[in-house]
């Protein structure tokens, strides 16, 4: 209820209020004709030129992506283009909405209210397109083209897609395309990519990148003023380039071999802990790499197609790492095979005989001759005792039998792969030549191999140790970097290279998968081989190695990998890693690396001839005998067409893993 | 409160004084710049119609139905000038309740259409698309001068303002439901420029205000994302380059583009959204430039003169409060229309009068015209 206060009518028309309003009136104007001169005279003549656009916009042209070959000419990855459906929300009006939906809906076979409830749902801004449907076969594109104008808003994206077509086979060597990343882009930008490019993420894919893309063109286009490009006024143009190709060094035959071979291994090994390996093949002559497998692999097609998530992050937590080329990119204790290192040192720096003086016996030692001389200097023909352990103040460090084989050359000793000798040979070579040596064999430096992510290894030094944990180097850790334990660290491919220079004569190639290129001219580029390193040591050493290696099989330390009809030489290695377990023991990776006479059949080892080296790496294997030999083994009687029976293949059944044969027997594991 | 209140219905009111003698009356001014502006309004459908698709007019083009709205325009005109205004006052009530059914109707039937698509704004029939809300703000005016001619008497008495408050409540409610935070705005700008020109209570007024600047946190969070996100984008239009703070880019580079004299009709560049309704001023600035622009500003300023001084003029305080009310909604489109595209107020749908394209609201424009001309015709002498 009101009241109404008495006497006080309101005035019928107040001036104040009339005035109050014109004066409103007047600011309200008067502010929008202010704003309005400054833009248009004060600051419109400045910008007039730039207000003029756009009337054209600048498309850029892909070009087609250069494809990749094997070493015969078969082709891996092909570029498939497939097409996809998108619906511009803004270009549609309201109620043309369900006629277009309904039109899609059969063109595509699928549900109309989907399509509309697909157009509804999309976030972001309306000018953005919205994707309906993906790998829409060509008549449906050339429809969609042809009647575009009875479907407002529709447009059909052309996407280039690799396919590669063996599959898993090459995953971790070709690698895949995807899109751009934001950091990718802010390094890349000014040379020709945009926003939503696709960019070799893995593999040659990405280390290629810049000879695989070519280069875009570049096209002007006369746009209509709500934006949209006018078909066929294309004002200026830049062509674009096609992409090179990529010939490999990789035969797909021998990749397969090769595969088959380590899955072979990784299947009977009945690894407890992972099953993850490595094989790689090389020719020691050139570098060329003749077949790299890291298992488990991915399917990088599910990349080039577009990865879900939840299959990302399956691979991504994944403990066997699926997405990392272990070949290159992940670096594992050496173990013995580290022993081509101080074996070379030892030949070539012959240091002053020392004998651990307190070694349970040293009465066996000898330099030159004698017993006890510990004038000599270190060479072919000397002989160390190889004992249970070597001692070192407190700790012991042990013969991985437990038991030593007596005196031992250098010979004998990569041949039994004698521990307490290199235990020895390493405290006299010390560690700065040791360190020495494993750098001219290609140790703790990436080999620069064509493929991206490569790790470098890790060669302990006194400064690498004290920066990392700034304690020297103690004389226990100098006696295991002689054995390839302790600190040191390589990828399998540094220490197949290695081995690479051993069988060579001493030349440290860099290795490398691709071939030659070849443009869009039809020009053939071919890789020419790059010398990393020459070797410093003579001829008469590295004969005397080959051969220590030719011994480690002929011994049977690789137990009947000597009864195939080709001449192989080797060095196996078991390094410990981890935590012990209730055994005792500690879990164990497992290498070999080997390799054959330029004729397999008939030549032997003093020549550097080798066409053919092969390493093989089982992580954490627990097998009662080397099982990464048996995998070299399989590998090269596959590779030479020899049939399995007659040489007795240790299957995976005689490769007992530890822990069946442990119940039988329990003593000291082969720790070579 | 009496809800319905007959007139007497003499001969007299439908037909002033002897004929001619009644239109000595008439405001051909208002008229003239109404036209005008109406005029203009054409020039730029032509414009958009020409400009977007290099064909020649066709029938179904903006601007042809512009003309055609024109048309019926001009009868409404006609038609509300004869029509004695004083029976509005008597149906205030029911129109106001068609009104609220109408607001009801367009919710549950009507659409969206280009960027505005998940918005329930039009009811078509017959072919023509209607946008209701836009007939609700004439209606108001009346609803409100009726109310507040009726509370005459305590015009001071803060429930007076309170009462204004309860009868805009349900339509502003369902249009914001529209949603449609432009019609929303225009309403409440009606209540306060009609309550303030009742000569409401100003300490009430103010306190009012400053009770919804207190309740201004609790409202935002009411709001719709994109109505939130527009709202920003005035303070920050670099933010989001490509929605509204977009919207405002372009504006301001069509309007630079102008200059002083304009690119000439037709020849307009710059992409702008829905640019024959709420950005048609960008349009504008830039195909006429700054002079052109002027002269649109100067119609509206006259216009709106007009409409005061009819006002001030006014027979009785239900016509003085529709002059005022008329005038304080186009003054607010005005202001908010044109300030959205040169970026001093945020980017609401509020359409350009008589500019902008669409039928509704040039013809709930030509009503608002006539009946205040009716009440010029029927201006003897002042009622008070």
């Amino acid at each position: 209820m009101s009241t109404k206060p008495e006497g006080r009518q309101a005035e019928p028309r107040n001036i104040y209020r009339f005035g109050a309003f014109v004066l409103a009136v007047v600011v309200g104007v008067t502010s929008l004709s202010g704003r309005m001169f400054y833009l248009q005279v004060i600051q419109g003549q400045h910008e007039d030129t730039a207000a003029n656009a756009p009337s054209t916009a600048t498309q850029s042209v892909p070009s087609t992506r250069g494809l990749i070959y094997d070493a015969t000419g078969a082709p891996l990855v092909k570029n498939v283009v497939s097409y996809s459906v998108t619906v511009t929300p803004s270009d549609l009006s309201l109620t043309e909405k369900p006629i277009v939906a309904e039109r899609l809906g059969s063109l595509l076979g699928a549900n109309a209210v989907d399509i509309e409830t697909r157009i509804d749902s999309a976030s972001g801004s309306l000018f953005e397109p919205v994707k309906i449907a993906d790998n829409v076969p060509v008549e449906v594109e050339r429809f969609i083209e042809e009647n575009s104008d009875s479907l407002p808003g529709v447009k059909v994206v052309v996407i280039q897609h690799r396919q590669y077509v063996t599959g898993p086979l090459f995953a971790e060597l070709l690698g895949y395309t995807g899109q751009i990343t934001q950091a990718q882009y802010d390094s890349l930008q000014g040379q020709g990519y945009s926003k939503s490019d696709v960019i070799g993420q893995n593999g040659l894919e990405a280390s290629y990148e810049r000879l695989l893309r070519g280069t875009y063109g570049d096209v002007s286009v006369a746009l209509d003023d709500s934006g949209k490009a006018i078909p066929g006024l294309v004002t200026a143009h830049t062509p674009q380039i096609p992409g090179e190709s990529l010939t490999l060094t990789i035969d797909a035959n021998e990749q397969e071999l090769a595969q088959k071979a380590l899955q072979w291994g990784l299947n009977g090994s009945s690894v407890p802990i992972a099953a993850r390996g490595v094989i790689i093949v090389e020719n020691p002559q050139n570098g060329n790499i003749l077949a790299m497998v890291s298992l488990p692999s991915y399917d990088d097609q599910k990349f080039a197609d577009g990865i879900s998530e939840t299959d990302f992050q399956k691979l991504l937590a994944n403990p066997d790492q699926p997405l990392l080329n272990k070949a290159i990119a992940a670096q594992y204790a050496p173990g013995s095979t580290f022993k081509l290192v101080t074996g070379t040192a030892g030949l070539q720096d012959n240091p002053q005989c020392q004998f651990a003086g307190n070694a349970v016996r040293s009465d066996f030692n000898y330099c030159n001759g004698s017993f006890n001389d510990t004038s000599g200097a270190f060479n072919a023909s000397t002989t160390l005792l190889s004992q249970p352990f070597i001692q070192i103040g407190d700790f012991k460090f042990w013969e991985w039998d437990k038991q030593g084989w007596g005196p031992l050359n250098i010979t004998q000793g990569v041949a039994y792969s004698s521990d307490t000798f290199f235990y020895q040979l390493a405290q006299m070579v010390g560690l700065d030549r040791l360190t020495f040596w494993a750098t001219q064999y290609g140790f703790g430096a990436p080999t620069g191999i064509d493929l991206p992510f490569e790790a470098s290894g890790i060669v302990p030094t006194n400064d690498w140790k004290l920066k990392n944990t700034s304690y020297p180097m103690y004389t226990g850790e100098i006696l295991q970097a002689g054995i390839g334990q302790g600190y040191d660290a390589a990828t399998p491919l540094q220490l197949l290279n290695a081995y690479c220079a051993l069988a060579n004569g001493g030349n440290l190639w860099q290795p490398h998968v691709v071939q030659s290129t070849k443009d869009s001219g039809g020009n053939v580029t071919q890789i020419q081989p790059k010398l990393l390193n020459k070797l410093p040591a003579s001829q008469q050493t590295l004969e005397t190695m080959r051969l220590a290696t030719r011994a480690v099989v002929t011994t049977r330390h690789t137990y009947n990998l000597v009864d195939l009809p080709i001449k192989v030489a080797g060095k196996t290695g078991t390094a410990e890693f981890g935590n012990i377990d209730k055994y005792g023991r500690l879990p164990y990776h497992e290498w070999f690396v080997g390799y054959v006479p330029g004729d397999p059949y008939n030549g032997d080892f003093t020549k550097p001839d080798s066409q053919l080296a092969v390493a093989a790496f089982i992580y954490g294997a627990d097998t009662w005998g080397n099982v990464a030999t048996e995998v070299v083994k399989y590998y090269l009687m596959m590779h030479f067409g020899l049939k399995g029976d007659p040489f007795n293949i240790r299957t995976p059944g005689y490769i007992q893993t530890w822990t069946q044969r442990v119940t039988n027997f329990y003593g000291s594991p082969n720790r070579d | 409160m009496s809800i319905l209140r007959g007139e007497t219905l003499k001969l007299r009111g439908w037909a002033p004084k002897a004929g001619w003698l009644a239109w000595r009356n008439y405001d051909f001014q208002a008229t003239t710049y109404a036209v005008l502006l109406t005029i203009f309004g054409l020039v730029m459908a032509y414009s958009n119609t020409v400009g977007s698709t290099h064909e020649s007019v066709s029938l179904d083009s903006p601007f042809v139905r512009s003309l055609m709205w024109a048309v019926i325009a001009a009868v409404v005109l006609a038609l509300t000038t004869v029509f004695d205004y004083r029976w509005l006052r008597s149906f205030a009530w029911p129109l106001y309740l068609v009104n609220i059914g109408l607001l009801i109707l367009t919710l549950r039937i009507g659409k969206g259409t280009g960027e505005a698509v998940n918005a329930a704004r039009w009811v078509t029939i017959g072919g023509f698309q209607f946008q209701f809300s836009e007939f609700a703000k004439i209606v108001m005016v009346i609803v409100f001068a009726a109310y507040l001619a009726y509370r005459e008497e305590s015009a001071k008495s803060p429930w007076t303002i309170v009462g204004a408050i309860v009868i805009m409540v349900p339509p502003w409610v369902l249009v914001m439901l529209q949603p449609d935070l432009g019609t929303s705005l225009v309403l409440v700008a009606l209540v306060a420029g009609m309550l303030f020109m009742s000569g409401a209570s100003l300490f009430w007024m103010g306190t009012l205000v400053a009770g919804v600047a207190g309740a201004v946190p609790i409202v935002w969070a009411g709001l719709r994302d994109y109505q939130q996100a527009r709202l920003l984008t005035l303070f920050n239009p670099g933010s989001d380059p490509k929605g509204a703070g977009y919207q405002v880019h372009q504006a301001e580079t069509a309007v630079n583009a102008g200059g002083l004299s304009g690119k000439g009709l037709t020849n307009g560049t710059v992409v702008l959204p829905v640019q024959s309704t709420d950005f048609v001023w960008g349009v504008l600035a830039e195909e006429l430039g700054f002079i052109g622009a002027m002269v649109v500003l100067a119609l509206f300023a006259l216009l709106l003169t007009r409409l005061i001084i009819c006002g001030w003029r006014a027979p009785d305080r239900f016509a003085m409060l529709l002059s005022c009310g008329l005038a304080t909604m186009i003054f607010f489109q005005v202001f908010v229309n044109v300030g959205m595209v040169i970026g001093i107020v945020p980017v609401t749908g509020i359409p350009l009068p008589f500019i902008s394209y669409g039928g509704a609201s040039l013809v709930s424009l030509a009503a608002g015209l006539g009946i205040l001309q009716s009440t010029n015709l029927r201006r003897e002498k002042p009622a008070w």
